[in-house]
C-alpha cells in the first residue's frame, strides 16, 4: 500500500492498495459539488492501475489532486523516493 | 531592472499556502523543498511543487525553488522534477565554485532534454568554508545573486546567533563578493514576523549595508520591506533628472551628460537608474 498527500486543509490523501481488481473510492467534504470532477481526474490518471484507489479530499484544487495522484502512482510502481 | 527586494519562503509541501502566493506581491517566491519539508514528504513535495509552478498564478513574482543542499541525496531529483518550470534555483549550503559547477552540469542536461533556456542560481552561503570561497562562487555565470544564512555558521563557531557580532562581517563579505562580480546581494530573513518596526529597521540596515533585498517568512512582511527599500523623494527627483539628462544627451548624440553644469558619469547614472527601479518608477 502506498500513500501520497496529507489530510490538511486544501490537500488530498491518495492511497493505492494492491488488489486483483480496480476500484475507486472517493471521499470528499465537497462530494456533491466536486465528487464527479474528482472521480473524472482519478479515472483519467489511473487507467492502467489495477488496485484499490482511495481518495480522501480535504478541499484540494484540481492541480493538487493531480500532483498527489502522480506521486501515489509513482510510489506504487516502485519509484525510489 | 529586476528587483529582488523580497523573496518569500513558502513550504513546498503545503498546497493551501502555495495556492495564493501570487497575491502577496513579493518580488520573488521561493517554494521550499529543503528545511520546511520533512524527510518523509520530500518525494510528494517535489511533485506538488512541479504542479504548482505550472498551475498557480505567481503574479509578477519571480519563481524560485529552494532545492535540497548538494550534500544530500535529494538535490538531483529536485532539479529533475522542477527545473523546467522555475526561473531561479536557490541552493543551500554552497561551499565552493565546484558545488555550483556540479549543480550547473546537471541543470545543463535537464535544460537540454526539455529544450528550455538556462536557469539562474542563487547560492546560500551558510558555512565558514562557503564564506571563504564566496568571491569565487559569485563568479559563476549562472549565479545572479548571493544569499546567506547564519544558523550553521554560528553553530560552527559555537556562538549564539542573536549575539554573534561576526555576522556583520559575514554580511559585508557577502555584499563584497556579490557586488564585485556585478551580482545582487541578498540578506537573510528577519524571523520575528510580528515585529513590523524591527523588520523595517532591519531592512533599512540591509539596504545601507549594500544588500538588494531580504528574505521574508510571512506575506505581511513584504510591504514593510518594500517600504524600507524605497528611496527618499528627493533622491527619486534627482535620479529622474539625471536619467532624463542622459536620455536627452543620447538623443542629441552627445557623449557627455551634463546636468545644471555638472558632468554626470556612468556610476552616477547607474545609481540613478537603480534608485528609480527601487522607487518603481518606469
Amino acid at each position: 500500500m502506498v500513500k501520497a498527500g496529507t489530510l490538511e486543509k486544501g490537500d488530498v490523501m491518495v492511497t493505492i492498495e494492491e488488489s486483483g481488481e480496480r476500484e475507486i473510492i472517493i471521499k470528499s467534504k465537497l462530494e456533491r459539488l466536486y465528487g464527479e470532477a474528482i472521480r473524472k481526474t482519478v479515472e483519467e490518471m489511473t487507467t492502467d492501475i489495477v488496485g484499490k484507489i482511495y481518495v480522501e479530499d480535504m478541499g484540494a484544487l484540481d492541480w493538487v489532486i493531480r500532483a498527489r495522484i502522480e506521486a501515489a502512482i509513482r510510489k506504487f510502481r516502485g519509484e525510489e523516493q | 531592472m529586476k528587483l529582488r527586494r523580497t523573496r518569500l519562503y513558502v513550504p513546498g509541501n503545503n498546497p493551501h499556502l502555495v495556492e495564493n502566493v501570487g497575491l502577496y506581491g513579493a518580488d520573488c517566491l521561493i517554494l521550499d523543498l529543503e528545511d520546511s519539508v520533512p524527510l518523509e514528504q520530500k518525494f510528494d513535495a517535489r511533485i506538488l511543487v512541479k504542479y504548482a509552478l505550472q498551475n498557480v498564478d505567481f503574479g509578477r513574482s519571480e519563481k524560485w525553488v529552494r532545492i535540497n543542499s548538494p550534500d544530500t541525496p535529494f538535490w538531483k531529483a529536485d532539479l529533475e522534477e522542477v527545473l523546467p518550470y522555475v526561473d531561479v534555483v536557490n541552493v543551500p549550503k554552497v561551499e565552493s565554485y565546484e558545488d555550483v559547477e556540479k549543480i550547473s552540469g546537471i541543470m545543463d542536461e535537464i535544460e537540454e532534454k526539455h529544450g528550455v533556456e538556462k536557469r539562474k542560481i542563487v547560492p546560500i552561503i551558510e558555512t565558514l568554508k562557503g564564506l571563504t570561497n564566496a568571491r569565487e562562487i559569485a563568479k559563476h555565470p549562472r549565479v545572479v545573486a548571493m544569499a546567506w544564512g547564519g544558523e550553521d555558521l554560528t553553530a560552527e563557531l559555537g556562538i549564539p546567533k542573536k549575539k554573534a557580532l561576526i555576522l556583520d562581517h559575514v554580511r559585508a563579505e557577502i555584499v563584497i563578493a556579490a557586488k564585485s562580480q556585478g551580482k545582487m546581494a541578498l540578506d537573510t530573513v528577519y524571523s520575528n514576523i510580528r515585529d513590523e518596526e524591527g523588520l523595517f529597521e532591519y531592512a533599512r540596515r540591509a539596504r545601507y549595508m549594500g544588500f538588494d533585498g531580504v528574505g521574508v517568512l510571512h506575506p505581511n512582511q513584504v510591504e514593510v520591506v518594500h517600504r524600507a527599500f524605497r528611496p527618499e523623494e528627493k533622491d527619486i527627483e534627482e535620479a529622474k533628472k539625471i536619467v532624463e539628462a542622459a536620455e536627452k544627451a543620447m538623443k542629441e548624440g552627445k557623449g557627455v551628460i551634463a546636468l545644471n553644469g555638472r558632468m554626470i558619469d556612468k556610476p552616477v547614472l547607474e545609481r540613478a537608474r537603480k534608485i528609480l527601479a527601487f522607487a518603481e518608477v518606469d
